[in-house]
């Protein structure tokens, strides 16, 4: 039976991020986590949990499907 | 490179490094050679990395993943060794007529678990760190 392939998240941390002219670190700070998972993250080579999914969200004032798209 | 990347740089290099010294040493010194499996003690200072500065965070989840899946596969890398070598050696002693296995050759197999444990841990680590920061 042929595996089902995973759905590839993309998101637009680095794009919201620039807009609100905050760095790696600041935004890092703010949710709680180090700058190389937020390098990570906006490189799409790390899928975060929905608590921190929710925290970058809530930290451009966004909803998470607005920072985060599933690609199927 | 973060805290937990340190940390799995550091494991990988003192396993490897107790490996080599005690297969240098055992031509000279025989079994008194894994007295340099005592070189793994050093793995205890790799608590210096996760010191707090300031308000920084030093481990997140991605760190927390990525150490739980070293852990688990350094485990059972470890575990399976050790298993099929117990294995091999009942089967060979068995075939051999021999009913007792030396300590020496026990002191042996618990301390190479060890360092096989932590050389795993270590290379999954690295491996995953490394993987990540070239695909971003």
């Amino acid at each position: 039976m042929p595996r089902k392939s995973e759905p590839q998240l993309t998101n637009s941390v680095r794009e919201l991020r620039t807009e609100s002219a905050m760095t790696q670190q600041d935004l890092a700070d703010q949710v709680g986590v180090t700058r190389q998972t937020i390098v990570a993250l906006e490189g799409g080579a790390y899928t975060p949990s929905l608590t921190l999914a929710l925290r970058i969200a809530r930290t451009f004032g966004k909803r998470v499907e607005q920072v985060f798209q599933l690609d199927e | 490179m973060n805290a937990m990347e340190k940390v799995a740089w550091t494991e990988l290099t003192v396993s490897l490094a107790a490996l080599v010294v005690v297969a240098c040493l055992y031509p000279w010194l025989g079994n008194g050679a894994t007295g340099a499996f005592g070189l793994l003690g050093i793995l205890g200072f790799s608590v210096i990395f996760l010191r707090r500065r300031g308000q920084t965070v030093i481990v997140d989840e991605r760190d927390r993943d990525i150490a739980q899946r070293a852990t688990m596969l350094g485990l059972h890398g470890a575990w399976m060794t050790l298993m099929m070598t117990l294995v091999i050696l009942v089967l060979w002693n068995s075939y051999n007529d021999r009913d007792a296995v030396s300590i020496s050759l026990l002191n042996w197999l618990i301390w190479i678990q060890f360092a096989i444990c932590f050389a795993v841990k270590g290379l999954v680590a690295v491996t995953a760190y490394r993987r990540q920061q070239h695909a971003s």
